[in-house]
């Protein structure tokens, strides 16, 4: 029996927050991302749930998972994989890395070596993975899940900006407020391990949840309205790089997904400003002297969202 | 550019471009002045719809203003409406003349295109401008504020009429700033005192113009004067000039004035302007003055027309005119020519004019070289008087009792110093050529200011109205200036000269005066030296007090008007909203609650939505603009568009976002009531 997008969210979501409590925003923002097939990059200070979240989300999927704990002596063919000699049969056979799953948690990416962490984004990029000459498909839907502590330097690499473009949302976990943390720690008491949680969706359902998400219907003004903001980006006085194409159709795509979430078959405007600052924050450099004015994309992606006037105030009778 | 500013920065063009209505009448103006202003809007209008044509919207500005100053001022030449060359020969000289010709004209003008086409031709090439400057709104304001320095150049408006336009103007800037409200009404006031300020500071009496010293230049063929044509007009008298019907006595008709003499020949200054509309006496002539008319039919191609001293208008003709003489010039005519002329003439109760002074201000004019023998004969005439329009009256009856008027025969012709001398001294007779000439010359000897009118005395009115002059009528006849009268023309011939058989007011006055002379052989005592009464003047008589309180009571009106009438077009603008149908309903709901929540104080970005709205405000509103935000949204994104039933629902939510805020305080009530959103 097919489900619809808001079902299959529904489901998730639940069985998501039966272990992340507090944080519905960014269960939400995950589970589009997850409806996009587009990879996730949570990113905050130690201890707020970042890989807990990337475990449930992977587990509450019925598809394989693989988890790639990143150490700078990871190699790149740990992810890939590597062709081994079978002495018996005289020939080399492909040996399958942890990247060949359905859902691929790549906890603290920031710690491999640039060199691992680049057989990871071209995987990411192209969903097949080619060593000596052959390439090896992935299973669909693809999904990674990469976390990384932003605060830590010794040890790490920091994942170059022009890489984090691949990722579709960069989510923030934060602190949660303290009822929220009463439950996180109430819950924790009972002890609910996201190893426990039962998988809920299945590949085919969700494969056509993705397919429904990306038929949602969207207006010509709201895509304008989305390649406004992303074009003021390119304009704007403290961005040294704006957001690509990519970034306006990740913007769009997003929407779709959040929209899809709300059990709505239609985009809103509301849509694009609720997902710009997932999408576009980590996608934007900006110019050294605005960074020493401790700004960051962030702040630009605000003001551009109160700043860029909605389609309605354009199309309107008897406003201005 | 948005509609709003274009509409604003249009207005603010209007003001300086009907700045021109004291040379024209602002009935004149309106029209062209319109035209081209509603053309310039059309073109910014297509160019909000059609993006494409945006980069060309000077040009097209510039087109369609002047295809549409065509259609209305220059209809005649164009064929079916369709402009033709003639059409752009006139829009040529409108730039290239039309302000020259103005400046050589009295003012008003007549409302020809000719002559204010250049008005219109300013307001399009200043709000072709202004629109393009709209980017930047301060910039915006230049142009027109550069056209308003140019009307007040050109002539000055000054008292209340400059305060309100200032005030006017300052209020159209102000709206190019609407979107920020606070310096609006802040650059509003600043520009109303400071239109205010400047009108009391610099008092501008009479209205300064650019005008004063452009007059037309006439080249004239000096060969033939009137003046030496009298013996030939005398010997063939019954030639007829023109003929005339007249609503009141004239007793003469004027040619032209001769004012300057070098001995030999009298020669006119030719200060000719353009005849306007419309003259008014001139500031000299103090008493009362009322206005007569005559209907003139005029054969022949002489230049200068049948005229009185005091032009008030012609119709019928385009002359120039000499306004310190009365002389009308058509330089281009041939043939009979038909027009109304319509004159001053004092009249009421005129002071008793023998007491009067002569005309202290007045140039006398050139002398030449004065033989011996004619200084004493003038200290004679007059008795040695000090000059006064008794010494004036005088020396006539010193002429008219010792000198003869030549009839028949041959007449003795010429007016230099040769000639008067002969008339003078040895002959004694002559035509009114030798007996004005005379007069004049004596006159200015004695110090009278005094100048020299050819013309022709008026017959007999016949019985039908109409009234034939012909050549023996001809006249030349002296004038002398006096006090708060202006010009008095004399007889010296006396009734000889056949002049006074229907007097004019001025006649009959100056006939009483002459009848009240002494006779020839008595002394004549020095009159009194009136007593210099004149005191000092306590400068500009500016009542600042009344001044500064009429400016302030304007602001305040305004400014209570502006107040008031807030509400009423808020009113107005949700009724307009509330009639939408369809998605256009649904958004008008959207407007309106926006700018309810903007008057009560809620901070709106441009890029706020119905939810980000609901996102910053409390209470029962955020459900409200939710439910409005759920209706918005379906309307305009989910393809399905509106139903009477969302329109509906999202105007219930409009309701209930105003009965939440009816329960805030008086004061935040009723300073939204007021606010400008």
């Amino acid at each position: 029996m097919s489900q619809t997008p808001g079902q299959v969210y529904e489901r998730i979501a639940d069985n998501v927050q039966r272990v992340i409590r507090g944080k519905p925003h960014v269960v939400r923002l995950a589970v589009a991302a997850l409806f996009c097939e587009g990879h996730l990059l949570i990113e905050d200070v130690p201890g707020l749930g970042k890989t807990t979240l990337a475990r449930c989300l992977a587990r509450s999927i019925s598809g394989s998972w693989n988890r790639i704990q990143f150490t700078p002596d990871l190699l790149p063919g740990d992810i890939t994989g590597v062709q081994v000699y079978h002495q018996n049969e005289e020939k080399f056979a492909f040996h399958q890395g942890s990247v060949f799953a359905n859902v691929v948690l790549a906890d603290e990416i920031n710690r491999g070596t640039p060199k691992t962490q680049s057989a990871l984004l071209e995987v990411m990029a192209e969903r097949r993975v080619t060593v000596d000459s052959v390439s090896h498909e992935v299973p669909r839907p693809f999904l990674v899940i990469a976390t990384q502590n932003p605060i830590e330097m010794a040890g790490t690499y920091r994942l170059p900006e022009a890489q984090l473009d691949r990722f579709l949302m960069r989510l923030r976990m934060g602190y949660p407020d303290r009822a929220a943390e009463i439950l996180v720690v109430m819950s924790d008491a009972a002890g609910i391990d996201p190893d426990e949680l039962p998988p809920v969706v299945d590949i085919p359902t969700l494969a056509s949840a993705v397919a429904q998400v990306r038929a949602g219907r969207i207006e010509h003004a709201v895509v304008d309205y989305a390649a406004a903001i992303t074009s003021a980006t390119r304009q704007h006085s403290e961005v040294r790089y704006g957001a690509s194409p990519r970034g306006t159709i990740a913007l769009v795509r997003a929407a779709q997904a959040i929209a899809a979430t709300y059990g709505r078959p239609f985009v809103t405007v509301d849509d694009i400003k609720e997902v710009a600052h997932p999408v576009l924050d980590h996608r934007l450099i900006l110019k050294p002297e605005a960074e020493l004015r401790q700004r960051t994309g962030e702040h630009v992606v605000t003001d551009l969202l109160s700043e860029i006037p909605v389609p309605v105030a354009v199309t309107s009778p008897q406003g201005a | 550019m948005s509609r709003g500013h274009a509409i604003w920065v249009l207005a603010a063009t209007a003001v300086p471009g009907m700045l021109f209505a004291p040379v024209f009448g602002a009935a004149a103006l309106v029209a062209p002045v319109a035209a081209v202003l509603v053309a310039c809007y059309a073109v910014a209008e297509l160019c909000l719809r059609f993006a494409a044509l945006r980069p060309w919207r000077p040009v097209f500005a510039l087109l369609v203003g002047l295809l549409a100053l065509v259609e209305v001022s220059l209809f005649d030449t164009t064929v079916g409406g369709l402009p033709t060359v003639e059409s752009g020969r006139a829009l040529l000289a409108g730039v290239s003349d039309s302000w020259e010709l103005t400046l050589q004209s009295t003012w008003p003008v007549r409302p020809e295109p000719e002559l204010l086409l250049f008005v219109p031709l300013l307001v399009l090439f200043t709000a072709m401008i202004g629109l393009e400057l709209l980017r930047w709104p301060a910039a915006a304001v230049l142009p027109s504020l550069a056209l308003l320095l140019v009307s007040q150049a050109f002539v000055a408006v000054s008292g209340l009429v400059a305060t309100l336009v200032g005030l006017a103007y300052a209020v159209l800037v102000a709206g190019l700033f609407f979107s920020r409200v606070r310096s609006a009404v802040a650059l509003t006031v600043v520009l109303g005192v400071a239109a205010g300020a400047l009108t009391v500071v610099v008092a501008t009496p009479a209205a300064y113009s650019v005008r004063q010293n452009q007059t037309a230049h006439v080249p004239l063929a000096r060969e033939v004067s009137p003046l030496s044509e009298i013996a030939a007009r005398l010997g063939d008298p019954d030639t007829e000039v023109f003929r005339y019907t007249s609503d009141a006595p004239v007793d003469r008709w004027r040619l032209v004035v001769l004012d300057d003499f070098d001995g030999v020949r009298w020669t006119a200054a030719d200060q000719y302007r353009r005849l306007g509309s419309a003259v008014e006496p001139p500031a000299a002539v103090t008493v009362p003055t009322r206005a007569n008319s005559a209907r003139v039919t005029v054969d022949g191609d002489d230049p200068w027309l049948p005229s009185q001293g005091m032009p008030a208008s012609v119709t019928g003709a385009a002359p120039l005119i000499d306004q310190d003489t009365g002389t009308l010039l058509l330089t281009e005519r041939d043939g009979r020519l038909s027009y109304d002329l319509r004159w001053w003439e004092p009249s009421g109760d005129l002071p008793d004019l023998l007491d009067a002074a002569v005309s202290g201000d007045v140039d006398t004019g050139g002398l030449g070289t004065v033989p011996a023998g004619i200084t004493t004969l003038a200290r004679e005439a007059t008795r040695q008087v000090r000059p006064t329009f008794r010494t004036a009256m005088l020396l006539e009856q010193y002429l008219r009792d010792n000198y003869q008027v030549t009839t028949g025969g041959t007449l003795p012709t010429g007016s230099g110093w040769p000639q008067l001398e002969t008339f003078l001294l040895k002959d004694k007779a002559g035509t009114s050529e030798q007996f004005a000439a005379a007069y004049v010359v004596l006159a200015r000897i004695v110090g009278i200011p005094a100048r020299l009118a050819v013309g022709y005395a008026a017959p007999e009115a016949s019985g039908d109205g109409e009234t034939v002059v012909r050549n023996g009528d001809v006249l030349a006849w002296p004038e002398v200036a006096v006090d708060g009268v202006g010009w008095v023309p004399l007889d010296p011939l006396g009734a000889r000269g056949g002049v006074g058989r229907a007097p004019s007011k001025l006649a009959e006055v100056t006939a009483q005066a002459r009848a009240a002379l002494p006779p020839p052989d008595e002394d004549v005592p020095d009159p009194p030296v009136p007593a210099d009464d004149v005191t000092e003047e306590p400068g500009d008589p500016v009542p600042w007090g009344t001044l500064v309180v009429a400016v302030l009571a304007g602001l305040v009106a305004l400014l209570v008007l502006a107040v008031l009438a807030i509400p009423v077009v808020k009113f107005g603008r949700r009724l307009a909203r509330r009639r939408l149908g369809g998605v256009r309903g649904v958004v008008g709901a959207w407007w309106e609650a926006r700018d309810l929540l903007a008057a009560h104080g809620a901070r709106i970005t441009p890029g706020m939505t119905a939810r980000d709205l609901a996102s910053v405000s409390e209470g029962s509103i955020v459900d409200s603009l939710h439910r409005l935000a759920f209706q918005l949204d379906l309307a305009l994104w989910s393809g399905a568009g509106a139903s009477d039933g969302t329109v509906a629902a999202a105007w219930s939510a409009v309701r209930e976002i105003r009965g939440a805020l009816a329960s805030r305080s008086l004061r935040a009530r009723l300073r939204a009531v007021f606010a400008f959103r």
